[in-house]
């Protein structure tokens, strides 16, 4: 019998290279992280039974899941919009995997585990917005696009989950969910389009 | 040409794809051969309004029924497909 022995690796293993690129000589305008080890569930509501998904939210993370293109901070989970009637749970550490929240929506939704299927980048620094309206076609300003708000659109063709998280530094940071298999295409457009201002390239366990 | 998601907001037309009529409805199991005939293949060319699905798949992935004018692409409402999202289905 043969042992297996899993060990998971980045979708970005290769293509992400920590250090600074890009322009050189002034300050870098763009912080690329990627988030690794992160649990990701995609709740959605069966058939007339979204009042009850609803219910069971506010039970177990003790707010309201979003039902409207927003993300909501549980305690110790994030609550992302993905669509009407659906939302993603992101979490750490195993208390909010799939196999812990099958009990809470047995009866109401059905569970799918993201956690391999989804790259976690982190878009912060002052020139962040800059570079993501390059490739993005929605509206990015912060009246538009305030603190919690998420949206479910593309980039370069490729659909992602975009959200904006809690400033740094007074600055806006960007979080986006990306397909497994389409990351390192995404990554490598995002890092051209953030050249001209100077990236600063690393990964952290941290969200 | 944009579409304004009932969902998501004002999007550009990238996110979504055009499916067809929404007009025509499948005949009860037991209609004639015309009737099916006219299901499958009989489409009108309209000159105005029409009803047409689309599918935000860049987005939200919610089907759309979009009304939408075909002399000047005015797009005068947006609704949910039947079924969208199990919200929209009685229990």
């Amino acid at each position: 019998m043969v042992d297996f022995s899993w060990a998971p690796r980045s979708p970005l293993e290769k293509a992400l290279v920590a250090g600074v690129h890009g322009a050189r000589g002034i300050e870098a305008g763009v912080s690329l992280t990627e988030i690794r080890n992160f649990d990701l569930v995609q709740v959605m509501a069966r058939r007339g039974k979204a009042a009850d998904m609803a219910t069971a939210a506010k039970v177990r993370f003790g707010v309201a899941a979003p039902e409207t293109p927003t993300a909501v901070g549980a305690a110790d989970a994030t609550l992302i919009w993905s669509g009407p009637d659906q939302f993603f749970v992101l979490s750490k550490g195993g208390k909010h995997s799939t196999e812990a929240l099958a009990q809470a929506f047995a009866s109401s939704a059905s569970l799918s585990d993201q956690s391999h299927a989804r790259v976690l980048i982190s878009i912060s620094g002052d020139k962040a917005r800059a570079m993501l309206a390059k490739l993005s076609s929605i509206d990015l300003h912060p009246d538009a696009f305030p603190v919690g708000a998420a949206a479910a659109t593309s980039i370069d063709h490729t659909s992602v989950t975009l959200r904006r998280g809690n400033d740094r530094d007074g600055l806006a940071v960007f979080n986006l969910l990306v397909f497994a298999t389409f990351a390192e295409s995404l990554w490598h457009t995002m890092l051209d389009s953030a050249a001209e201002y100077g990236v600063v390239i690393g990964h952290s366990e941290e969200f | 040409m944009r579409i304004v998601c009932p969902f998501c907001g004002e999007r550009e037309l990238g996110e979504f794809t055009y499916l067809g009529d929404a007009k025509p409805m499948r005949p009860e199991a037991g209609a004639s051969e015309d009737e099916v005939f006219d299901y499958v293949y009989l489409r009108d060319n309209a000159a105005g309004q029409t009803s047409e699905h689309w599918y935000h798949g860049g987005g939200c992935r919610a089907w759309l029924k979009v009304t939408r004018n075909t002399l000047t692409h005015e797009i005068s409402a947006v609704e949910p497909a039947a079924g969208v999202g199990a919200r929209q289905v009685a229990k």
